[in-house]
């Protein structure tokens, strides 16, 4: 079943068409990637999907608790209540709350109270925060990041962080995760770690994971399916193995013959 | 060892420690009459500016908003407990949370504007706000009684006038604990996290499903309750309410409290309310120094610069991580402070 199709989407900025008439499907419990040489409009596409830009024309059909909804009739904060969920290019963390705080803000929607249970500690408010604590706790575990929990965010090595906004994305319960560039600054042995994190996250959580990457090695390892776009404009989707062989993905990437 | 460990673990203890403290002090102070009853008016203003400044930082320190028009809620909870109190003659709860409520209607409304605009530009825009409010309180005579200002008797609670200031003091920290406990708790939860999360980074929190929307009018909603009852514990307090105490400078002084204090930080804005009600009256009585007219604003703008250059956390978070911490994680053989498990 595919879980998240993206349908002729166009974004323009002006007179610069960013994403031209994008079609692909993303089946589900699969992982997912989506390549392109720089200023491809890998992050538009993103941004177009969890609802920081506004595409023109097109649909995000995201198949979600056994219904269709199109996530462009919906607004930025509401995406993450949907099950999708997304981390940022360049990590964007709450530097001043601890690791703990930063994972709890993930579980934002998960967490049922409101100001006067808060403010008052009415009953309710114990359960309903440590359900919220102990998830925070398992899942900085799993990622081996326990011990810091009590420290700034910002205070954290650049891996750390990487790995944080990964944790937090997944206390939001979600179906489908959205990773922009995880591998970004990361060395061979690091990439090889994430790689076997992400296989391991896709299998415990049960998610579909889709992801925007440069790293070749890490797509070609780990992805069971990938588009591949330049210019916004859809160049060929298939298996690792069939982008390998393509003579159009290599012109994208190094250059045409003809054109000199 | 086990009254120190209490002391790390149970954030509330600090607090109801404090408040236990303070208000031992203020009861042996209405039997024997220890403090000048100067003093009593001025611990006075440190409580209710104590309210101002916490409502200011979960703006300021908290949602990372700025506002320089808050005086003018301050102004407004002011007239309303004047106004209430003397017309409609409300006990003293049902004046002091409407005297909150009312404001908060007009926060969310300045909330809308802080929707469109963001750092120096909002804080022109509110300014602008504040200063318009302030003309305002001085031209709508049915409400305010202009210049003449308005007089009001002291609260009373079934039956037992607070004409006492001593009495009025204690009322007031009762206060003061209460909003202390209710912003402790709402900072550590989920409201708490969505503030500060916004204040970090708007993009993540959006991703993580915080509206930006209910979140920055729910910032400029609690702290325009606060303020206003700020406003109201001023107007029973002074017992009279005066145009020209509501510009810019009030505005300025939250400021200056919440920055010299601490930002994001209960205990910084107790600690920037004290500073900014006692330093400037502790110079006065100097010789030489305490005679230049409007020392006190001399003083602030120089605490503030020196604040920011030398403990940018604020006076209470600098004194809390130099001595405090190290002194109970010394006590408790800790490795880091906050307890680990």
């Amino acid at each position: 079943m595919k879980k998240l199709e993206v349908k002729n989407m166009t974004k323009r900025f002006g007179g610069l068409v960013a994403v031209d008439d994008l079609s692909f499907k993303v089946e589900e419990g699969s992982i997912f990637g989506l390549i392109g040489p720089n200023g491809a409009g890998k992050t538009t596409v993103f941004n177009s999907i969890t609802r920081f830009y506004n595409p023109e024309e097109g649909e995000v059909i995201l198949r979600t608790k056994g219904s269709k909804i199109d996530l462009l009739d919906y607004k930025t904060h509401q995406i993450a209540d949907l099950g999708l969920a997304r981390t940022f290019q360049n990590v964007e963390l709450f530097g001043k709350m601890t690791v703990l705080d930063n994972m709890l803000v993930g579980a934002h929607n998960n967490i049922k109270t409101n100001f006067l249970i808060e403010g008052f500690r009415l009953p309710g408010f114990k359960k309903k925060e440590n359900q919220a604590k102990t998830k925070a706790m398992e899942i900085l575990n799993f990622l081996g990041l326990k011990k810091l929990a009590h420290q700034f965010a910002d205070s954290q090595p650049y891996g750390v962080q990487k790995l944080l906004e990964l944790g937090r994305v997944l206390m939001s319960e979600p179906e489908i995760i959205l990773l922009d560039e995880p591998a970004a600054g990361m060395n061979d042995s690091e990439t090889d770690k994430l790689s076997d994190l992400l296989l391991k996250i896709r299998d415990e959580y049960n998610l579909t994971v889709f992801l925007v990457e440069h790293d070749m090695g890490l797509v070609m390892d780990i992805c069971d399916e990938i588009v591949v776009i330049n210019f916004g404009k859809s160049i060929m989707q298939g298996t690792p193995k069939e982008i390998q062989v393509s003579p159009e993905v290599q012109e994208a990437y190094l250059g045409g013959d003809d054109e000199f | 060892m086990a009254f120190f460990k209490l002391f790390n673990n149970n954030p509330y203890f600090k607090y109801i420690l404090g408040s236990i403290i303070f208000v031992i002090i203020v009861f042996i102070d209405l039997q024997l009459g220890l403090f000048a009853s100067r003093t009593v008016n001025l611990l006075i203003r440190v409580v209710y500016f104590s309210v101002v400044a916490i409502g200011f930082n979960i703006l300021l320190g908290y949602a990372g908003q700025i506002s320089l028009g808050h005086a003018a809620f301050m102004g407004f909870g002011a007239y309303l407990t004047a106004f209430i109190s003397n017309n409609y003659g409300l006990g003293f709860l049902p004046t002091i949370i409407l005297s909150g409520l009312i404001p908060m209607v007009f926060g969310v409304i300045l909330g809308l504007v802080a929707l469109r605009l963001e750092r120096l530009y909002l804080a022109i825009a509110t300014l602008g706000i504040g200063v318009t409010i302030e003309f305002v309180f001085r031209e709508w005579v049915w409400f305010t009684n202009g210049f003449s200002g308005v007089r009001l008797s002291r609260p009373e609670i079934f039956g037992f006038a607070f004409n006492n200031s001593r009495h009025f003091l204690l009322l007031s920290t009762i206060i003061l604990f209460i909003v202390i406990l209710f912003t402790y708790n709402l900072i550590n939860s989920k409201t708490g996290r969505a503030l500060s999360a916004m204040r970090d980074s708007g993009h993540a929190a959006q991703a993580m499903g915080i509206s930006l929307f209910k979140y920055k009018l729910i910032a400029f909603a609690l702290s325009a309750f606060y303020v206003g009852i700020a406003g109201s514990l001023y107007a029973y307090a002074e017992r009279y309410v005066h145009p020209s105490t509501w510009g810019a400078e009030l505005s300025l002084d939250m400021l200056a409290m919440v920055v010299i204090g601490g930002l994001a930080s209960i205990g910084g804005s107790v600690t920037g309310a004290g500073f900014l009600v006692f330093v400037p009256r502790l110079v006065q009585d100097l010789p030489l120094i305490g005679e230049i007219t409007n020392i006190n604003f001399i003083l602030t703008g120089l605490a503030m610069i020196l604040v920011i250059r030398f403990m940018p956390i604020g006076i209470y978070n600098w004194f809390d991580y130099k001595f405090i911490q190290p002194f109970y994680i010394k006590r408790l053989n800790l490795n880091k402070p906050g307890g680990d498990d």
